[in-house]
């Protein structure tokens, strides 16, 4: 686990480098960013979720930095996530190529950002319950599993549509297999995922874990056109954002508490942070869009923008370039709309715009996990938030 | 909001008639013409076919629409709820910039539209009339469709098995699309497009009939149907496949023809039927043991039915237009490769596209050889199959118009 930590934090500094050859204009904002990564993560994660107000006592136990980290606080929980995704997977089908294709992603390089935050949350929330009880439950974990496999169908049903050649470093499941079959394989995960919520016999769970279905399609319905006019737009990309990534955090963060016997307020509580935290990764993730698809990544610039699709820099941006919305309105479709959206967002101050967004939502996700009953995991949860703003990929 | 004009060419599938047998004109049919505006002017046509009166056999048509008055509502109606949404509106209006390009997920919804009875389109009716054959226990009054004679939450199954079908056919309806094989990128633009919204809709009826299924707050339903939903995926991953995931038979496999329909034919038809007939008597809390039977009636019909489909191009009255293509490893071809490789030949054409075999050659091979005799039997073992199970339940209009529809299907 220790040297998928440090892995992580190479992989920072070389993108670090990266940054460095790009655009004066972004220099402001990458120089907020640099600052941050010279401290150590841990001492700077320390720091900052003091200035959240939300730790008013130090940690207790002889290590806190190490408690801090939730990748390593869970490392026993998560190392085996894959692995039993995989085996779940592979019982249920007698085809080796769709078991192939199915467990494609499931290769243990993925964030796990989903099973992360639900086994954190599970754990914070048992504490809470019940003082010192943090041990998980066999179905809290399945939550988690199952987080990680709607996450992943819709990354294949993506995939089929995304013309994209390559995913986490390794050519991208259309790349290797027929659009008919990668979408097979996507409701083949999802009627697994399905079967196992089942088996936790829990009707509220399967009501909240279904729901996460109906957003993931709303919010691809939503991305599909959008005619709002321009004051209904931003709340229109934040709906969207919601149920597109927000909401199964959200909902397998709730669908944890409920499994730990949380009451109402507190199965409300956990759902919030999840939708907080959602929407902070989803806003970086838009920034990131702009700011680290350089050349030198390999990766196309503002691959949003090629889609068509204006994501919170932009809609900032409008508010001083307004001659942005007309582009917005035929979806970058004309010639050179890209690179004059691209330019104007850098030139504007939608980029620091978004991130003061992003943050506001990680310091309400953080304030929301201080209610609960302190321990390591619920310090953690604090945490997560930084994870999310301060990611490079 | 809905608005006849964007959603109605997927609202009008639900108006179509099941098309009678022999190839008659269906009872009622639509038509839509496209009105300057773009709008489409729904026109219902009737035609009487004089052939019905005259049938002696129980026909087909008649066993649905009869069948349909017992359960107390055309059948049809019944996915008519997740038809009223922002998200169909917008497909509809999606589809029609696809009109003009050739992308399948068109001739998907025109199937849905227009179906003759290669769709399975009655299948929410049959669940409907096995939970009314089986009636139910310890059934509060409040959950009672008293009209129709069924629970509200079997209803609610139908619905779910019809949104679970759909989004399979839409979904198997993509397109493969392969570097160079188009040369013009509006060609290729119009495909990808049409990928995408075939994708969605059918993610959007998978998504729905999740959501439909949670709330009838019972689990071993839940995961019933969930494995359903696996095995559909599942099957389109058997045997060899052409580029665009069309099966192919494959010697091998073929050795023993039966277990190799029956295998892909459960997988794709047989477990969604047999699951769906089982969870609805789950619903009315019958034993397991009836629950089992329910299953094996689902499962026996959607068999029969299958071989019913499997024999349409190669019966004497059916209108096969020579050389049009047909399933290559439908009943009759697989039996006839079984004790004829050499058919084996032509077959291999087909390898990149089962476009490029000789269906002519085929079907007159085929036709001198046991395989159309040989799925009648097969038809008729699942048909009495079926039969046994109903005999189980007592005597009801649900039950007498399920073994019309059996006796209507093949020719007992």
């Amino acid at each position: 686990m220790a040297c998928i930590g440090s892995g992580r934090l190479c992989a920072r500094v070389e993108k670090l480098c990266l940054l460095g050859q790009v655009t004066q204009i972004r220099r402001k904002t990458n120089y907020a960013r640099l600052k941050q990564f010279t401290t150590q993560p841990s001492a700077r994660t320390f720091v900052q979720s003091c200035q959240y107000g939300s730790m008013r006592t130090q940690a207790p136990g002889p290590q806190p930095q190490v408690a801090m980290d939730p990748y390593l606080l869970l490392a026993n929980d998560l190392k085996d996530i894959y692995t039993d995704i995989r085996r779940e997977l592979e019982l249920n089908t007698s085809q080796p190529e769709l078991s192939r294709i199915a467990t494609y992603y499931f290769d243990g390089q993925g964030k796990a950002l989903r099973p992360m935050v639900t086994v954190l949350m599970s754990r914070a929330v048992n504490c809470h319950q019940l003082p010192g009880k943090s041990l998980l439950l066999p179905s809290q974990r399945e939550v988690a599993m199952i987080s990680e496999m709607i996450h992943t169908a819709s990354l294949l049903h993506d995939d089929v549509i995304d013309q994209a050649d390559f995913r986490r470093g390794k050519p991208s499941v259309n790349a290797l297999w027929s659009q008919k079959k990668v979408a097979m394989a996507g409701d083949f995960i999802l009627a697994v995922a399905s079967m196992m919520i089942a088996r936790l016999h829990n009707d509220s769970v399967t009501k909240i874990l279904s729901q996460v279905l109906q957003d993931l399609v709303q919010g691809e319905f939503m991305q599909l056109g959008s005619k709002e006019t321009e004051n209904e737009r931003f709340a229109h990309y934040l709906t969207k954002t919601y149920r597109k990534t927000a909401s199964l955090i959200a909902n397998s963060v709730k669908a944890t508490a409920v499994l730990a016997g949380a009451d109402e307020p507190l199965s409300e509580l956990c759902f919030q942070y999840g939708r907080n935290v959602g929407l902070a990764f989803q806003l970086v993730d838009d920034l990131l869009d702009f700011v680290s698809s350089t050349a030198a990544m390999g990766k196309p610039a503002a691959a949003d923008l090629r889609l068509g699709l204006a994501t919170a820099p932009v809609l900032f941006a409008c508010e001083k370039y307004p001659e942005l919305n007309p582009m917005i309105m035929r979806r970058f479709q004309e010639p050179g709309d890209v690179e004059h959206a691209f330019e104007l967002v850098h030139r504007s101050r939608g980029l620091e715009q978004t991130q003061f967004l992003a943050r506001q939502h990680v310091a309400e996700a953080s304030r929301l996990a201080s209610s609960l009953a302190e321990s390591p995991y619920q310090k953690a949860l604090q945490v997560v938030g930084d994870f999310v703003i301060n990611r490079m990929k | 909001m809905f608005r006849w004009g964007t959603a109605g060419v997927v609202f009008v599938r639900q108006f179509s008639v099941l098309s009678s047998r022999e190839g008659c004109p269906a009872i009622g049919s639509y038509t839509f013409q496209r009105r300057k505006n773009g709008d489409y002017a729904v026109t219902e046509k009737r035609y009487y076919s004089t052939k019905l009166a005259h049938n002696q056999k129980p026909d087909w048509n008649k066993a649905v629409s009869e069948a349909e008055k017992i359960v107390g509502y055309p059948t049809s109606f019944l996915s008519l709820r997740w038809l009223l949404s922002d998200e169909i509106a917008n497909v509809a209006l999606h589809l029609r910039k696809l009109v003009g390009s050739n992308h399948p997920l068109l001739k998907t919804a025109k199937s849905l539209l227009y179906n003759g009875r290669n769709n399975m389109q009655a299948w929410g009716l049959i669940v409907l009339l096995i939970s009314k054959a089986a009636g139910h226990n310890n059934v509060q009054e409040m959950e009672e469709d008293k009209a129709a004679g069924v629970l509200h939450s079997q209803r609610a199954l139908a619905e779910v098995t019809e949104m679970i079908r759909t989004s399979h056919l839409v979904h198997k309806g993509l397109v493969n699309i392969y570097p160079g094989m188009y040369a013009e990128q509006v060609e290729l633009n119009d495909l990808t497009f049409g990928n995408k919204i075939a994708l969605l809709s059918g993610d959007y009826l998978l998504a729905n009939s999740c959501v439909e299924l949670a709330s009838l707050q019972n689990q071993d339903l839940v995961e019933l149907m969930s494995s359903a939903v696996r095995d559909l995926s599942e099957g389109e991953f058997l045997g060899r496949r052409d580029q665009q995931n069309n099966p192919l038979p494959s010697p091998d496999e073929v050795k023993d023809a039966k277990g190799d329909w029956t295998r892909r034919n459960v997988l794709s038809a047989g477990s969604l039927l047999g699951k769906s007939c089982q969870g609805t008597l789950k619903l009315a809390g019958h034993s397991r043991e009836l629950q089992e039977q329910g299953y094996l009636f689902g499962k026996h019909l959607a068999l029969a039915w299958q071989a019913c489909l499997d024999l349409e191009p190669f019966r004497t009255s059916s209108q096969y237009t020579p050389g049009s293509a047909f399933n290559l490893t439908s009943a009759p071809v697989l039996f006839h490769l079984q004790h004829d490789h050499s058919l084996f030949e032509e077959i291999e054409k087909g390898i990149d596209s089962v476009e490029n075999v000789d269906y002519e050659k085929i079907h007159s091979t085929v036709m001198d050889g046991p395989g159309f005799e040989l799925t009648k039997n097969l038809q008729k073992e699942h048909s009495q199959q079926a039969m046994e199970v109903l005999s189980v339940f007592q005597e009801s209009d649900a039950q007498t118009a399920l073994r019309n529809i059996i006796v209507a299907m093949g020719d007992l």
